[in-house]
């Protein structure tokens, strides 16, 4: 049969017609897109029964409460829990990522010991233990320990085993714990600060970073919730005063701009104007105190804080204006602050008439020590690790022969860490402690892993910053994915051999004891509930301090010409954590590029310094120096460069490591006048082009 | 075209001056949806996220200048562009509640979607996912893990609205007529400031409904005219100015 041009025009129409109508080629598409996502790697859904516990993190700094979501035996998600005081509905970017970091690549699997040629090899842990042993025997005195740990009792043992074999040095990484507990044992205060965010109606931050790292976070966000109702007027106004425009300020509803490191002038510019305003305090030294606070002008505050008068004294009216105002004192990025920056604070809630008032500042009771022989938190407070480390370089004490790190990672974390790893390097053994594969851990010659919160029993009792009095469990939700042990059943189980007398034979009989001297009750606590009590510490002859604040704010270093602000986000981490797998999608896109960091500064900073946007540029100065490219940002401060910490990680794994530079490599340590506290919160910089 | 009606219409208000950028609901939405981690996570094109917060800045110098920052999940368009464009209805705009849904198996890979989504809500997995260190052992069961080659969105953590549907039925209750709350997405559990409110834009006692209403209230690209079902809440003029192309002396509603 011939076929002509329209006879096979109506067949391809046909044909077409055909195609398009039957569903067999849909059919076949639809097959093969199902299957070509079939891949054997792919990983499939393993269904169960949901479960949920309540807990509370080990991990992040906020000791933020959370429910954990377990599909049959395993843990899937953190969530928050609406009935915990330390989550109030809510959870931190940090503990978001906690059952994510169960499976961190950068967890310590099994014990290793250094071996000669610098690798790590697998050991028992019978071995593991004897090694820990024979070296803590042999070391005798010559023994230092350190925690990363604020707020756990594992610090009542690891302070008590130093004691037993004849060593004071215990310590506890910096935070704003120690100034604050400082400055109240200053003013004879018993018991530890808090602040009733909550019932206040006008609250000042004044470098506490409270919206995003600072004390109890979730519970402070909370407050700022419930007090700013969604496109509604807040009810409760937040200012914050700090060099850079970071999370609390942005959330605040005014930013207040002031200079690195000068939170006690600007609070002492303002007890000056509440004094003049006729704003007293009933204390011994309020006299000297006055006199001092005069000196505070608002010409002198704008010029050594860069805030203005007129700004200075319209916060002040507000203030006192308002009923419950309430006044937080801290470090933008949360150490390095002294004691008088806690003082001055804390002075103008006195003169606000704040404390011990609702919606002020009060001071909770915290429980007695249970370890006869460790030392309880004021004497913890008292141990400053920076300036310990110090000495040791300056040979003014002798390097120790072992160091146990307990969840601390100085090494990354400290200031001018170069410098202190420099000090660790000479300490003949070094053990760590630790659930990752962090800097510290591997300047060690035995690494212990330790099961992560959510696989162990731990607790926590008021952390800093909650106003009342608080104690809670950590319980396992799961059993350890790694071969760890906990670090307190290790440490128990040594101490014993080694003849200490701790008083306890298992962390869960310290963990009871603890309990009960705190006022909970072991059983609910099991279950997962929380202890809480409004009961407020007794004072007599409390004073203000006014000598520690004179001497300290005396001498205090000269903000320099061009000054470094650190900027500190839960979302990147702490030194223990790095960066989590899922955590490093929130870092925005000019904060980091590759593994090149972004620094910020604004505008007329950067043409000053002539260097564009994108440009790389080399900070330095006498502590070292760190290379980034330039962001320009309009919420700096001029003469101000703001950089993220939490980048720069030499260990952990493809998440973090490699990523950016260390802030801290340019913090320098100084010391505070008067009390000696080690202090790092002003830096200066020198910038060229790289 | 005509807005497909529904009894239920899921959708959020998210006040922007209270969102303080901390990336919470960013790290809730991935563990919660089975997202991969990804080492270089600062090629912004390349990476998957259902939500992502976007830096808003008034433009101003020091130290006139502030800043806000906008989480952006799929905005759940009325009339949804990436819906007309697929040729295998792997996204569509049919189901009760009006969430538009992704079906990643029907999924081709086009990309088309991606071109037509105004809001850039859509990621394309350009690899196969990778869960380092054993991390799938930490997947829910509720969301299947996607491949290379397939587009994904936010999907308002639709597991979670027939989760609660389920619930409700058994306890012998109407399983469209949830109580405020019963349902809501991750980023909105997550979020400690409580910027984002969840609920059904239909049901007037519901918070979210209210919020729309508000004359801060405002939809990103609002005039495109997609009809979105996330609303956004700012008391600040400037922040409601980016919301959507303005002419210079031309006045924005709130
Ligand atoms: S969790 Fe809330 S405050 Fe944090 S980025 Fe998301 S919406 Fe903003």
């Amino acid at each position: 049969m011939a076929v002509d041009r329209r006879g096979f025009l109506k067949f391809v129409a046909g044909a077409t017609t055909g195609v398009l109508a039957t569903p067999v080629p849909w059919k076949l598409l639809d097959d093969v897109s199902i299957w070509t996502q079939n891949w054997p790697w792919i990983p499939r859904n393993v269904d169960g029964e949901n479960s949920y516990v309540s807990t509370i993190s080990k991990l992040c700094p906020s000791a933020a409460g959370m429910k954990v979501r377990l599909v049959g035996p395993r843990p899937v998600r953190v969530l928050p829990d609406d009935n915990h005081p330390l989550s109030m509905g809510g959870i931190t970017a940090l503990a978001a990522a906690e059952v994510q970091l169960m499976y961190s690549p950068s967890r310590v699997k099994r014990p290793l010991k250094h071996a000669g040629d610098g690798a790590f090899v697998a050991i028992s842990w019978e071995e593991a233990e004897k090694m820990l042993k024979e070296n803590l025997r042999r070391a005798g005195s010559k023994v230092a320990y350190v925690s990363g740990d604020e707020t756990g009792t594992i610090n009542e043992l690891l302070s008590g085993m130093a004691k037993e074999s004849g060593s004071e040095d215990f310590y506890v990484m910096p935070s704003e714990v120690q100034p604050a507990a400082r400055a109240f044992a200053s003013m004879n205060g018993n018991g530890q600060l808090g602040y009733d965010i909550e019932n206040s109606d006008y609250v000042f931050a004044i470098g506490a970073n409270i919206l995003e790292s600072w004390g109890t976070v979730l519970r402070n966000r909370a407050a700022y919730k419930n007090s700013h109702p969604a496109a509604e007027k807040p009810t409760v106004k937040f200012v914050y005063a700090g060099p850079v425009q970071n999370n609390t300020a942005a959330g605040s509803d005014e930013w207040l701009p002031a200079k690195s490191g000068t939170e006690a002038i600007v609070a002492m510019g303002i007890a000056n104007l509440l004094i003049k305003a006729g704003a007293t305090i009933d204390a011994p030294d309020f006299a000297e105190f006055k006199a001092l606070a005069a000196q505070f002008t608002p010409q002198k505050v704008a010029a050594l804080a860069g805030v203005t008068p007129a700004k200075l004294k319209a916060i002040t009216a507000e203030l006192s204006k308002a009923k419950r105002p309430v006044v937080l004192t801290g470090s933008e990025f949360g150490q390095g602050t002294g004691v008088a920056t806690v003082l001055a604070g804390t002075a103008v809630n006195m003169l606000l008439g704040g404390f011990g008032r609702e919606g002020g500042v009060t001071a909770i009771p915290l429980a007695p020590k249970v370890i006869a022989s460790g030392m309880d938190r004021a004497e913890i407070a008292d141990k400053d690790l920076v300036a310990y480390l110090s000495r040791i370089s300056a040979g003014k004490v002798a390097t120790p022969r072992a160091m146990v790190f307990y969840e601390a990672n100085p090494v990354y974390g400290l200031p001018q860490p170069a410098a202190m790893a420099k000090v660790m390097d000479k300490v003949p053994f070094k053990v760590a402690f630790t659930s990752f594969l962090d800097e510290t851990a591997e300047a060690c010659d035995l690494i212990l892993p330790t099961p992560l919160g959510l696989e162990r029993f731990d607790d926590v009792e008021s952390p800093y910053g909650i106003n009342q009095a608080f104690y809670g469990l950590a319980r396992p939700v799961a059993p350890c994915v790694i071969d760890g042990k906990p670090a307190a059943d290790v440490l128990l189980g040594v101490a014993g051999q080694l003849n200490m007398d701790l008083g306890f034979e298992t962390f869960e009989e310290v963990l009871q004891a603890k309990a009960e001297a705190a006022g909970a009750d072991w059983d609910s606590l099991m279950e997962g509930e929380f202890f809480t009590s409004d009961a407020v510490a007794e004072q007599s002859d409390l004073r203000i301090a006014a000598d520690v604040i004179g001497k300290a704010l005396a001498a205090a270093p000269k903000p320099a010409k061009l000054s470094i602000a650190p900027v500190q986000k839960l979302n990147i981490g702490t030194p223990n954590t790095a960066i989590p797998p899922y955590n490093n999608k929130t870092i925005r896109r000019w904060e980091l590029q590759k593994n090149e960091m972004y620094v910020a500064m604004n505008g007329a900073t950067a043409r000053e310094l002539g260097v564009v946007k994108h440009q790389r540029i080399k900070l330095s100065n006498s502590s070292g120096s760190i290379q980034a490219r330039v962001n320009i940002f309009e919420g700096v401060m001029p003469n101000t460069i703001a950089v993220l910490m939490g980048f720069g990680h030499t260990a952990f794994d493809e998440f973090s490591k490699g990523k950016g530079e260390n802030v801290m490599e340019l913090l320098t340590v100084g010391y505070e006048a008067g009390t000696g506290q080690s202090v790092w919160n002003v830096a200066g910089v020198n910038v060229s082009k790289a | 075209m005509e807005t497909k009606e529904f009894t239920i219409k899921w959708g959020m208000a998210i006040d922007l001056d209270k969102c303080t950028g901390c990336g919470a609901c960013m790290v809730a939405c991935q563990a919660e949806n089975n997202l991969a981690p990804i080492a270089d996570a600062s090629n912004k094109i390349k990476v998957m996220n259902w939500i992502t917060v976007y830096e808003l800045s008034n433009g101003k110098p020091y130290p006139e200048h502030d800043v806000a920052y906008l989480p952006r999940p799929c905005q759940q368009c009325g009339h949804p562009p990436c819906v007309s464009v697929c040729p295998v209805i792997a996204t569509d705009k049919n189901e009760e509640g009006g969430i538009v849904s992704q079906v990643t198996p029907r999924c081709i890979g086009c990309r088309y979607c991606m071109a037509a989504c105004p809001y850039h809500a859509r990621y394309f997995n350009w690899r196969d996912p990778v869960w380092p260190g054993g991390l799938e052992k930490a997947l829910t069961p509720d969301v299947s893990v996607r491949p290379r080659g397939v587009v994904e969105k936010c999907t308002f953590c639709h597991h979670r609205w027939m989760a609660a549907k389920d619930k409700a039925i058994v306890e012998g209750r109407d399983p469209m007529d949830l109580a405020e709350g019963e349902y809501v997405t991750s980023c909105t559990e997550a979020c400690p400031n409580g910027a984002i409110t969840f609920g059904d834009l239909n049901n007037e006692d519901h918070e979210v409904a209210k919020l729309a209403s508000s004359k801060y209230a405002h939809r990103l690209l609002e005039r495109l005219g997609a009809d979105t079902q996330v609303y956004y809440v700012s008391r600040r003029e400037w922040v409601l100015r980016q919301l959507d192309n303005y002419l210079e002396d031309e006045k924005v509603k709130g």
